[in-house]
């Protein structure tokens, strides 16, 4: 069979493969190699070696300032969406009343658009600061910050949620109830035995937090779009202002991409790691 | 259940209660504000709306009139669904070949496209609008083998992850029988990828749908998807009418909504399939 | 083969729409031959219905700089497609986004036939791309060929539109402080207010007695909100750069307005410091509000000024529950406290130049020149200009009666031939980019929430503008 098949990869592989090489493996291989250049179109590109990758840390690139600022908000975020999907798991694994209804309204914001998201937040969030302490969202980098955590909190707890009831669901109940009948505490359950076994799903939701945190963009541009003067750019948005916002610096821009790409792939391939490992364990 | 037991319990659904109240007040406030005129909305979103704030369905027609809501809509379906449509049928028959046909080459193609799930948008942003002008892409049709290529990492990945799982005899004993490949795809194997085939459309048609830069760069001067036209509204016509733009965040939410309600099941499934392999 | 293939698609369909029906009911994909035709039906017809989009006459590709016309556009572009037959198609470029918009445009296949600069530093950007225009016919009707921008002989950017602003006040509300029995000020008139001092005296009492006055504040708000603050970071800063230059006789055309001093920082905190503190709402939330707040407060009768161009009569007027009368809105210049500045006039001028791209195909080029000379000089075309765009146009082929009959636009013209004062001049024309107006937007809203100090925001003006210069 396979040696039949073998002649259809024309009408199999190649069709997704040329999408596939046009709309994405071409252009990345031109976006490394435009990184090392300055231009303004393609065709007027010149070489200009690692400058590019200079100039992206140099003062007025607000790059640096952008990774620290994803970096806190990925730490924060990465904490506070799984505590509480997690808890929140734990409470609907409980046979409760309603289960499924709750369930399903706590998914929902993550069907939601980035853009939509961002706009629905920034009324709310202005709403109260303005009432509260008379200003408004731009007034300091920490209400965009924190605005930006409970968005994404609102946005992924639903999701990480499902991961998790998955994960305690698979737990055999003969292991909780064996606990409890040689009298264990609840905390001591919750860390002996529950923790360690739904610990697939803790990292997969890791890094999926981690990942979606640092490359986010539409929630950042509507929410925020940087203000008060770019302190809450994140990345993404750093590379896309750098990019389309000043003539004369699409080059350092495309220097920032490839970066900011190396960094996911060094993230996803820890993640690969470890869970490789832990497949290994069980 | 004990006393005790009991009592526990009603807290929890209690908690549960007043947290799910949490997650939809934004929308409920939004929807509130909606009917709101233009000026009374940002300073003080908590009110209800009273006569002297009441503007009815201005807001909604205002914005639909203003942003083309209802061909932002369309263009929106007419990307998302044939986009959809492509990558099921295109990418499964991918997967199923380098999965069958095993060899450096299936290999290579299989890491490739499967690595760039990694890559940030960013990376490639303008690069790929360039060819997409390039080889004149950039319509709603072109951007079908855009989103082909793009959502290719991913649909290769999950439905070469489900082909392994199908024992070989059933594909044999069909060549045996006479099938040639292409028969034997559609008659037999594609069946089977059924469950796997929703998943891949809800991952792919939640992520299309809510899509904002690609299509954005690619064809949003011309073509106003629904995420283009609602940030379109911020400051695109000199200024942000924010009576509008509580019409339109409404009005972009409600389709998705409709859709979840109608396919809840297989979404919840989907997406945590999609997460526990990606 | 071939129909084998064909048969694979359908069967491909056929099985995709059983998946589709599925989605919440389980139907058997077996017995659902006829709806996929009908899917692929649907594709096909969405197939031609991407690419019929062929006109006849021709199509002209506007990348247009002025939101607040947009709508007017697509009048525009359908009687004109009546009349002639060529399509319009016009696209309108965000709020502050007009740069990056028109670079992404110009490097696509389908590029902009015409395009807008907005002075010499918009040529030089775009230089191998303007075509020269000195030949066309619309160039020959041009009343005032200075206005134009022109290299060499050549000119390259012809201007659409003549504007004036400074600051909009309500008279009403004026001959009421003016009439108020416990004023501190002698001041009897709004022809008596010649310099910031006076201004600020006005100001200042009239913010004691607002509650006499029926006001929430004297100037509407300072809107600062991202891409809603060209008032401040471009017009307004017009003022002090002016000063600069002129005093220091400084060649526009040449590179000696690469760097500046902000020689007059000061005076531009006067004014704005005095917006800040006499308006409708507090500083701190400014970085919420919109130009369209601020003209609906002054059209709501809740300021009695603000900072404004022509351009805004439109917006005024269109406000729902608009009180104010329109023989009651009037201009004053802006004052700074600048030497001299008893006789300045209105900021009047034009940032606004048609271009013609070069690159474009010759009969596409033909075909813009014949509408921007249709627009301008025929009855229809006229008409939009005067009372639909409201544009003063600097040509010829307009009768004296063909002017704006709006009370700003008046105003201007009023201004502009006023015996002994000087308007001042666009120089924000020469401003760096766009980079450099948003961060001064961001650093003037920073100032505003009290989070900057003035110093600082004058080192950052002069450091930016040195650097974004140098691109």
């Amino acid at each position: 069979m396979e040696r039949n098949l073998k002649k259809y990869f024309a009408l199999f592989a190649l069709p997704t493969l040329t999408a596939f090489t046009i709309v994405f493996f071409i252009p990345f291989i031109m976006g490394v190699y435009l990184s090392f250049t300055e231009f303004t179109t393609i065709s007027n590109a010149r070489w200009v070696g690692f400058s590019n990758y200079i100039k992206a840390f140099e003062d007025g690139s607000n790059f640096l300032g952008a990774l620290i600022f994803t970096s806190k908000f990925a730490v924060v975020a990465v904490i506070t969406i799984n505590v509480f999907a997690f808890s929140i798991a734990m409470l609907l694994t409980k046979r409760l009343r309603g289960t499924n209804l709750f369930r399903t309204v706590f998914f929902m914001p993550n069907l939601i658009g980035g853009i939509v998201l961002g706009y629905i937040w920034q009324l709310i969030i202005n709403g109260i600061l303005i009432n509260t302490l008379g200003v408004d969202i731009t007034f300091d980098a920490k209400y965009g910050f924190w605005g930006l955590i409970v968005l994404t909190n609102w946005q992924l707890i639903g999701y990480m949620m499902i991961i998790y009831i998955a994960g305690i669901q698979n737990i055999p109940e003969e292991l909780t109830e064996a606990a409890k009948i040689d009298g264990a505490s609840r905390f001591q359950t919750l860390f002996r035995i529950t923790i360690p076994l739904v610990m697939p799903s803790i990292t997969i939701c890791t890094f999926l937090t981690l990942t979606n945190s640092f490359k986010m963009f539409d929630q950042n541009l509507a929410l925020t779009a940087g203000a008060p003067a770019d302190s809450t750019t994140m990345l993404a948005l750093d590379i896309y202002k750098t990019f389309y916002g000043r003539v004369g610096y699409e080059g350092v821009g495309q220097a920032k991409a490839v970066i900011f790409f190396v960094m996911i792939a060094v993230l996803a391939f820890i993640q690969l790691y470890l869970t490789r490992n832990k497949e290994v364990e069980n | 259940m004990n006393n005790r037991e009991r009592i526990s319990d009603t807290v929890k659904v209690i908690f549960l209660t007043v947290l799910a109240a949490v997650f939809l007040a934004p929308i409920l406030i939004v929807l509130m504000n909606s009917f709101k005129g233009q000026f009374f909305i940002s300073d003080q979103p908590f009110q209800l709306p009273n006569s002297e704030t009441w503007a009815g369905l201005n807001n909604y027609i205002n914005g639909m009139v203003k942003i083309g809501f209802l061909k932002a809509f369309y263009y929106s379906f007419i990307i998302t669904v044939p986009s959809v449509l492509t990558l099921v049928l295109f990418t499964s028959m991918t997967a199923w070949y380098i999965t069958r046909v095993k060899g450096k080459v299936s290999q290579a193609i299989f890491y490739i496209i499967v690595a760039s799930m990694i890559v940030p948008f960013q990376m490639v942003m303008f690069t790929m609008s360039k060819m997409a002008n390039i080889l004149s892409l950039d319509n709603p049709l072109g951007i079908i083998i855009i989103y082909w290529g793009f959502g290719a990492g991913l649909s290769v990945f999950m439905f070469a992850g489900f082909v392994k799982s199908i024992p070989l005899e059933i594909e044999e004993s069909a060549t045996i029988d006479g099938c040639n490949p292409v028969q034997l795809f559609f008659s037999i194997v594609f069946p089977v990828l059924k469950p796997i085939s929703i998943t891949v459309s809800i991952l792919n048609a939640m992520w299309i749908w809510n899509d904002y830069l690609l299509p954005y760069l690619v064809i949003g001067n011309n073509y106003r998807t629904i995420p283009i036209a609602v940030q379109y509204l911020q400051g695109g016509y000199g200024s942000r009418d924010m009576g509008a733009l509580m019409a339109m965040l409404i009005l972009a939410i409600v389709p998705i909504i409709i859709f979840y309600m109608l396919c809840q099941k297989h979404i919840i499934k989907g997406v945590v399939a999609g997460a526990v392999k990606g | 083969m071939k129909s084998k293939k064909i048969l694979g698609f359908a069967v491909a369909f056929t099985m995709l729409a059983g998946t589709f029906t599925g989605c919440g009911s389980s139907s058997s994909p077996a017995d659902s031959g006829t709806a996929a035709e009908s899917t692929t039906a649907a594709v096909s017809s969405g197939a031609a219905a991407g690419s019929g989009s062929q006109t006849k006459g021709g199509e002209i590709y506007y990348l247009n700089f002025k939101p607040e016309i947009a709508e007017v556009y697509n009048e525009i572009s359908k009687v004109y497609e009546q009349e002639t037959g060529v399509k319009l198609k016009v696209v309108t470029a965000a709020s502050g986004t007009y740069e990056q918009t028109l670079k992404s445009e110009m490097e696509k296949s389908d590029a902009p036939t015409l395009f807008q600069i907005n002075g010499p530093r918009g040529y030089a950007n775009w230089k191998d791309y303007c075509a020269d225009l000195k030949d066309s016919e619309l160039y020959k009707h041009l009343t005032d060929k200075n206005l134009a921008v022109t290299v060499n002989g050549g000119v390259y950017g012809i201007p659409y539109v003549v504007e004036g602003y400074g600051i909009i006040y309500n008279n009403a509300i004026m001959n009421k402080y003016f009439a108020l029995a416990n004023k501190a000020t002698d001041v009897k008139s709004m022809d008596e207010i010649n310099s910031f001092a006076k201004l600020k005296a006005v100001v200042e009492d009239m913010t004691k007695n607002r509650e006499a006055l029926g006001i929430k504040g004297v100037f509407a708000s300072t809107s600062l909100k991202p891409g809603e603050d060209w008032r401040w970071q471009t017009h307004l800063a017009n003022v002090p750069i002016f000063y600069e230059f002129k005093n220091n006789n400084v060649d526009l055309t040449g590179d000696a307005t690469k760097t500046i001093t902000f020689q007059y920082a000061d005076n531009y905190k006067n004014i704005f410091d005095l917006y800040l503190n006499n308006s409708t709402v507090q500083p701190k939330i400014l970085g919420t509000k919109q130009v369209a707040d601020s003209m609906a407060e002054f059209a709501l009768g809740q300021a009695a000024m603000v900072q404004n161009g022509n351009w805004a009569w439109s917006q005024i007027s269109s406000v729902e529950g608009n009180v104010v009368k329109a023989e009651d809105i009037k201009f004053m210049p802006i004052y700074t406290g600048a030497a001299g500045e008893e006789t300045q006039g209105l900021c009047s001028g034009t940032e606004n130049f048609f271009s013609i791209n070069q690159k474009a195909a010759p009969e596409k080029q033909k075909l813009a020149l014949d509408f921007i000379y249709w627009l301008y000089s025929s009855d229809k075309g006229k008409d939009f200009v005067t009372n639909k765009l409201g544009f003063i146009a600097p040509f010829d082929t307009f009768g004296e009666n063909e002017k704006p009959k709006d009370p700003l636009a008046q105003e201007v013209l009023n201004w502009m031939g006023k015996q002994g004062t000087t308007n001042v001049a666009w120089n924000f024309t020469v401003f760096p980019n766009q980079t450099f107006k948003d961060n001064f937007g961001a650093a003037l809203l920073q100032y505003a929430q009290g989070k900057k100090n003035w110093e600082d925001v004058k080192t950052q003006v002069v450091n930016d503008w040195k650097t974004e210069s140098s691109k």
